[in-house]
């Protein structure tokens, strides 16, 4: 009997070793709603990566965007994080403050020389790096050559102050709206503009030139240039891009990839429309480039971590961005692919969505992701800021006392989180 | 029915009524219907279209051919059929000794149960999905459906129909010496028949078009349910709205036909069976 | 006596399997969440008790208060659904031809997605959306009508909204109920010359009290946890005017993971659920049985 045991036992140590030997390294990465469209270009980038890496296996796996943050919470509390996620840097900041995604310095090694710095620097939280950039996409305006003709103008707007001139001049000529800022946002907005919204931590948005701006916000939306629908919304862009479909809203910020769906949901508007570049504020820098990268969650065996650096180095190298870039759109962010060639030229017959390309990759080089960073809690802070703008703008409230009860808020609160 | 007619007001106005009442309830499912039917056109131009331009169904085979439906369907089909299955024998189970037995530990029972109506349920998936992985039930349509599987709501309406059976009837089957067993199969639960009808659509239609369970439970896209696999079409790189609007389509149209099917279950009246 | 007592081991059995699922699945996290919102729990790291902290930080918070009180509004939908869903079920509780047919759309906005409801009703309460353009060239109002960005009606339009998802629900159940309304105590009354209202308050209602019992708990339950309508519309604008208690506690717990926080709201909210369901429980009882 208990020979056969001890049989047994070797033969099962025997098997194991042999499993351990021929252990393969599991990678699992997600991605954020590339699926069913880009499944031809990961497929083909997983095979070429398992061929020249044997004993390493990868996953890939595709979740849509309004979800992947649930599941991926889920999953690292259940303590069975995917290797890679992709992310936005809003909940990477996020994120990292809550310890669920972790620095990859170490990872990046010598190869954080190859990625655009302004993408690098969107993803360093309290000086440390937590993400592989990916890829970006930049704002242009996408204006109805039409409603401008209509309310007599000639070209597009270069400036704020212009874009809300414009708007005015459109509703009375046109009787529709300008155009849909983002006002959710506000503080990007006003950081844009380069107004501070905090000076030496105290909040400093109630300042005169502050309070102008709001008026002059306040100004347009009173004479009608300003979408009034979904203004304040955490997400005004599904209300701003039907409107513009429907020939209700003359011009439009939207990233490349949007002005394709324009194509496909309205192509009469799409045959008049035009792209300009968004236009930049005394600062020179353009709001509202959605940078997405690569993260590491929390958890991750630390075994696999040299492997996993490889393959996220790997999946974000010049080639296969620049190969993701053109088929999707969007920008690259390594350095070499982001000088190509490809995105400076205009194709003969360029229609709105080659425009756009061409436009935001110029746009590109001055793409910041603009909040406030590293304020414990900030979500509710912003929500005051937007809620006294909202009240400005609207005509609810004097726009100065609006915005100095919000910094009474913002201080309680900052100095409360001092110590 | 002889009573019901004569009293009855105009059919006319009636239908008047219950014409303008349907338009309120139809009009956003008429519009996605439209926008799913039309293949080219303005979908956002004002003032709305109310009809299919170029009327076809494109959109639809775009559908099919943007992402795996038939495995969607297949696995919406399964996990709403098992829990609804399991969920009307466990619940009427449940709730058949709290309306007709007298037992010691009755109220608090049923206190235990109203209580999870009441309290914080917001990590409810979180733990559960602990539980689960703890259990090895990760991706596995059991995982999906075992916690949906027993609800409040159920165990509270089933206990009201059980109530409704008249007291006389049991306690006469109690004197002839049936056991309690024979009781509920054979005698309470057929009374319940509308009843349970009703549970079991309202289950189906809770069961279909429930996403973020089976989103966490399951690993594998293939196994997600159609409330799951049309978000797939959305998003930055999907779909045009047509599409996703047929999507919609599709992921609503069944639930219309059951219901429309499962009415002549829960619209047959109890003839009084108290002999 | 004896069979009081032998009843309870059958009792169980019969309430095994649902007690040991629930106990599960239901008691556990329940329990758990309640205990977690006196805690600091971050999710990796372990938890602290940390008392009463995280309800000092809600009720100091304008999104809450505003959220609770709106919540309490909110229990305005309670008769208003109850007595819709009442009224359509006996609407359409005969034989009429393609009666069928107008049962299943009044079910309609059951079935729809919380996001297509969104996305319609979006597009119905914008301001240059179809309900205004309707209403003006009715020539009802002469001025776009903010009903999702004007901060007093906002919230009034949401509840519109759940009421409008809520009616077929309801209808469904009230209709099964009047299913077991015998005929013979409508024909007897109609022989004694009771006219259709007395009829219908003297006869129908009494019997579909357990009923009514049931989903108006249900429907007050629903009221005071009211938040996917708030997610799809308006998310809590404007000027914090559709907040309600839990939209604020699934904000705070899921979107930017305070889960003690979000908690803690959830936990003020079955407080509420608490206080207001004993009387509801009371005042139904005597009549039922």
């Amino acid at each position: 009997m208990s020979r056969y045991r001890l049989l047994a036992a070797s033969l099962a140590i025997a098997l194991s070793f042999n499993a351990y030997a021929a252990a393969t390294e599991h990678i699992e990465f997600w991605t954020m709603s590339l699926k069913p469209k880009f499944v031809p270009y990961f497929d083909d980038l997983v095979k070429r990566y398992q061929a020249q890496h044997p004993g390493v296996e990868i996953e890939w796996v595709d979740f849509p965007a309004d979800l992947i943050q649930t599941k991926l919470v889920t999953r690292i509390v259940a303590g069975s994080p995917p290797a890679l996620v992709n992310l936005n840097v809003p909940w990477a900041d996020e994120y990292a403050r809550d310890g669920l995604i972790v620095p990859i310095d170490s990872l990046l090694g010598d190869g954080k020389s190859s990625y655009v710095k302004a993408a690098l620097d969107d993803l360093t939280f309290s000086g440390k790096t937590y993400g592989f950039p990916l890829y970006s996409n930049v704002t242009v305006i996408a204006y109805n050559t039409q409603l401008f003709k209509q309310a007599g103008l000639t070209r597009p707007p270069q400036s704020l102050d212009e874009q809300l001139a414009y708007s005015v001049q459109i509703f009375e000529k046109t009787g529709k709206a300008g155009f849909s800022p983002s006002l959710a946002k506000a503080d990007g907005f006003m950081l844009q503009q380069g107004l501070p919204i905090l000076t030496d931590g105290k909040a400093a948005f109630n300042s005169p030139q502050h309070v102008a701006l709001i008026e002059k916000l306040a100004k347009a939306y009173k004479a009608g240039g300003i979408l009034k629908d979904s203004l304040f919304a955490e997400d005004n862009f599904p209300a701003a891009i039907a409107a513009y479909n429907g020939g209700r809203l003359a011009m439009l910020s939207a990233p490349p990839t949007a002005v394709k769906r324009i194509q496909s949901d309205a192509s009469d508007i799409y045959a008049i429309t035009d792209i300009a570049p968004a236009p930049l504020g005394p600062t020179g820098i353009v709001d509202g480039g959605w940078l997405i990268h690569f993260a590491v969650p929390a958890g991750v065996n630390p075994k696999l971590m040299p492997e996993v650096a490889k393959f996220a180095r790997f999946i974000t190298d010049d080639e296969n961005q620049l190969a993701f870039a053109k088929l999707a759109n969007v920008f690259p962010t390594t350095i070499a692919a982001a000088n190509d060639p490809y995105f400076q030229h205009l194709p003969p017959n360029a229609g709105a969505s080659e425009k756009a390309v061409a436009i935001g990759a110029e746009s590109m080089k001055r793409s910041r992701t603009l909040y406030v960073a590293g304020i414990e809690d900030y979500d509710e802070l912003r929500r005051a800021l937007v809620n006294a703008v909202e009240a400005g703008v609207t005509g609810k409230r004097d726009p100065k006392a609006a915005l100095d009860a919000a910094v009474v808020i913002w201080n309680k609160k900052l100095a409360k989180q001092a110590h | 029915m002889h009573a019901q007619r004569r009293s009855l007001p105009q059919p006319i106005l009636q239908y008047v009524l219950l014409c303008a009442i349907a338009l309120l309830c139809l009009f956003p499912f008429w519009w996605t219907v439209v926008t799913a039917i039309s293949s080219e056109g303005n979908i956002f131009a004002f003032p709305p279209t109310f009809w299919p331009k170029s009327p076809s169904l494109e959109n639809f085979a775009e559908v099919f051919r943007v992402i795996p439906m038939l495995s969607f369907l297949k696995n919406s089909v399964l996990i709403t059929f098992l829990t609804v299955f399991w969920k009307l024998i466990l619940c009427s189970l449940a709730a058949y000794p709290l309306a007709r037995m007298q037992f010691r530990g009755r109220k608090l029972v049923f206190g235990l149960i109203l209580a999870t109506m009441v309290l914080p349920s917001e990590v409810n998936f979180l733990v559960n999905f602990i539980t689960i992985t703890k259990l090895s039930l990760v991706d596995t349509y059991t995982g999906v459906i075992l916690p949906n599987v027993i609800t409040a709501v159920s165990i509270l309406l089933l206990k009201q129909a059980f109530e409704e059976v008249p007291q006389d009837l049991i306690d006469a089957a109690r004197v002839d010496g049936a056991s309690e067993w024979v009781i509920f199969w054979k005698i309470v639960l057929p009374l319940i028949g509308p009843w349970l009808a009703t549970v079991g659509i309202l289950s189906t239609v809770e069961a279909w078009n429930d996403y973020i369970w089976p989103f966490i439970v399951m690993s594998k896209p293939e196994k997600f349910p159609l409330s799951v696999g049309v978000l797939y079409l959305s998003g930055t790189y999907g779909s045009s709205t047509r599409v996703i609007a047929a999507g919609t389509v599709m992921t609503v149209l069944p639930m219309i036909a059951v219901f429309l099917g499962a009415q002549r279950f829960f619209m047959r009246g109890i003839d009084g069976a108290v002999k | 006596m004896k069979r009081a007592l032998g009843h309870s081991w059958q009792a169980y059995l019969f309430l095994a399997p649902a007690l040991i699922l629930f106990a599960v699945f239901s008691f556990w996290p329940v329990g758990y969440g309640s205990y977690l919102a006196f805690t600091d729990y971050s999710l990796i790291k372990p938890a602290h008790w940390v008392g009463l902290d995280n309800f000092r930080y809600i009720f100091d918070n304008a999104m809450f208060v505003a959220g609770l009180k709106n919540s309490l509004l909110f229990l305005l939908i309670v008769p208003a659904i109850q007595v819709g869903a009442m009224a359509l079920a006996v609407l359409v509780n005969n034989n009429l031809p393609g009666i069928r047919l107008f049962r299943a759309a009044f079910y309609v906005p059951v079935v729809t997605a919380i996001s297509v409801v969104g996305i319609m009703w979006g597009f119905m309460f914008h301001e240059q959306g179809m309900l205004n353009y309707v209403l003006m060239q009715l020539r009802l109002v002469n001025q776009p009508v903010g009903w999702l960005s004007d901060d007093a009606i906002a919230l009034f339009s949401v509840m519109f909204v759940t009421i409008w998802r809520g009616l077929g629900w309801y209808m469904v159940m009230y209709l099964a109920a009047l299913q077991s309304v015998p005929a013979e105590m409508q024909e007897a009354a109609i022989l004694d010359g009771a006219n259709r209202w007395q009829r219908f308050w003297k006869i129908t209602v009494p019997m579909l009290m357990p009923t009514i019992m049931v989903c108006t708990i249900m429907s007050v339950l629903a009221a005071l946890k009211a938040y996917q309508e708030v997610l799809v519309l308006t998310q809590g604008g404007p000027l914090n005017a559709t907040f309600t208690a839990l939209y604020y506690a699934y904000d705070q717990g899921l979107k930017h993971l305070k889960l003690p926080r979000g908690l803690a709201a959830s936990f003020v909210v079955s407080l509420c659920c608490i206080a207001i369901m004993l009387p509801c429980l009371r005042y139904f009882r005597p009549k039922h049985r």
